[in-house]
């Protein structure tokens, strides 16, 4: 459902992408993980062009495009397959919580005001929000925050939801409330792909792992397969560090 | 040589009289001007081609001479131009019978559009980025992105900019006064001349642009707390 044939993308004469090729089927849920600059949220953007790449082919859903020869049409058309979570929520500041969600049903899917309210409510009610409605973004913690992030783009009905990071940005104790609710859309069968630092997260939810370094794919298969017995070196030097940051805290979750 | 208090009163009741002159000099430049804003910030924003460098050129020209010098240059530029271009196509206007104001209207709408479209140039840079993005991840277009979510962050939060621009062209629009058009100024001008109190009528005159200026401000605080609530936690 989503296939990208060919991938690179350079910033100022560095490459950061080098050549990505990558399937993902329908309501499959992939993670990516990496060590930063690995190029792995470059990836994530180049599936809603928030970045386009070089060269190469991007397929999503039904819309296939080259990106060298890409067009403002085409651009369009591929993000209405899509819709991101953010790592800094980039909620739309003006707009209450209901507003934030029902901004692209008005806009993208045309969708009357009355039915886009009604249908926000409702995917609102599904992440616990139902209380928020009317609050503005500045008036929510982080969590809460992220929580309309999700919601946004879930009421889109995205082919695929693209997850930026989306714990990152959250105090540690929020960080639990966030990754439910997306365990919880992820047991809906919607195809998800996340970029992401929480290795228990991964481990529960994918279906794949893909670890990138250097602006490749490494490595990829099911969490059991890169937790417990990674082939590479560099996927094995990678879960050992993070792996001791965590050694005090969590002894049983080490790998190797 | 005294103070002749009472008489400050006198020129009051006489030079309030022109005040709608120079709101009408003030808020009229400023709407044409906010248009001419925006249309020129999205064009230096965007960098529409060719378009783009005429819009550097009218924001630098009109922010790099005094204001004094376009009421100016239009209100003895213009009638030539314009008798000019009336008797080649036979249009049959005559420049003299033009109001004068017209022409002053059009030489501070001009300056207007230059400072406006920096204010709102600046505005549209400071909405973050993020929120452009979101607005693609959604599905919008780059001109519903900039109507729906860029524009109203970027003019809200450039209201205090607005109130200052506004307090300025209030007190601008005196220039006026030179090409005789009887606003506050010139009213206190001719108060001031027939009565011999010159003193007394521009106190007087003070007075009206200061007690304005209060009001502007009041309202623009009150308008500021309503338009950024989402940005301080307040209620909605």
């Amino acid at each position: 459902m989503i296939s990208l044939k060919g991938i690179k993308k350079t910033f100022n004469k560095q490459p950061v992408l080098k050549g990505i090729n990558l399937k993902i089927n329908r309501g499959e849920v992939v993670t990516i993980l990496g060590p930063s600059g690995s190029g792995k949220t470059t990836l994530l953007r180049c599936l809603n062009f928030l970045e386009t790449p070089d060269t190469g082919i991007v397929q999503v859903g039904n819309i296939q495009v080259h990106s060298e020869k890409v067009t403002k049409k085409e651009i369009l058309s591929i993000r209405k397959q899509s819709a991101m979570v953010f790592q800094h929520y980039n909620l739309f500041a003006h707009k209450t919580v209901v507003e934030n969600v029902m901004e692209g049903l008005i806009t993208a899917k045309k969708m009357k005001k009355k039915e886009a309210r009604n249908q926000s409510e409702k995917v609102l009610a599904k992440v616990g929000l139902s209380e928020k409605l009317d609050h503005y973004p500045s008036q929510l913690s982080g969590g809460q925050q992220q929580r309309v992030g999700i919601a946004r783009a879930l009421a889109l009905n995205p082919e695929v939801i693209l997850f930026d990071e989306p714990t990152s940005a959250l105090d540690p104790e929020l960080v639990g409330d966030v990754l439910s609710v997306i365990k919880a859309i992820a047991q809906e069968g919607i195809t998800m792909v996340v970029v992401t630092h929480e290795m228990t997260f991964a481990r529960e939810v994918s279906d794949r792992v893909l670890f990138m370094d250097e602006g490749v794919i490494v490595e990829e298969g099911t969490p059991l397969e890169i937790f417990n017995a990674p082939r590479e070196e560099r996927t094995r030097r990678f879960l050992q560090r993070i792996s001791s940051e965590t050694f005090f805290t969590q002894p049983k979750k080490q790998v190797n | 040589m005294t103070i002749d208090i009472p008489f400050i009163w006198i020129a009051f009741k006489e030079i309030v009289k022109s005040l709608p002159i120079t709101l009408i000099l003030t808020v009229v430049p400023l709407l044409i001007g906010f248009l001419i804003g925006i249309a020129v910030a999205l064009v230096r924003v965007y960098q529409v081609k060719f378009l783009y460098r005429a819009a550097n050129g009218y924001v630098s020209f009109f922010r790099g001479t005094p204001i004094i010098m376009h009421v100016m240059l239009i209100y003895f530029g213009f009638p030539l131009l314009i008798n000019q271009i009336s008797e080649r196509f036979d249009l049959g206007i005559q420049a003299n019978s033009i109001p004068i104001i017209l022409f002053v209207l059009t030489a501070l709408s001009l300056a207007a559009g230059a400072y406006l479209s920096e204010i709102i140039r600046s505005g549209i840079l400071s909405v973050s980025n993020g929120q452009l993005e979101a607005a693609y991840s959604v599905g919008m277009t780059s001109f519903q992105a900039m109507i729906r979510i860029i524009l109203p962050q970027a003019l809200a939060q450039s209201i205090p900019n607005f109130t200052n621009i506004f307090v300025g062209f209030l007190h601008t629009s005196s220039i006026a006064f030179l090409v005789s058009e009887k606003e506050v100024t010139g009213a206190a001008n001719i108060v001031a001349s027939t009565n011999l109190k010159f003193l007394e009528a521009f106190i007087a005159a003070g007075m009206i642009y200061w007690g304005l200026t209060i009001i502007v401000e009041g309202i623009s605080f009150l308008l500021e707390k309503r338009v950024t609530a989402y940005n301080r936690g307040g209620v909605s």
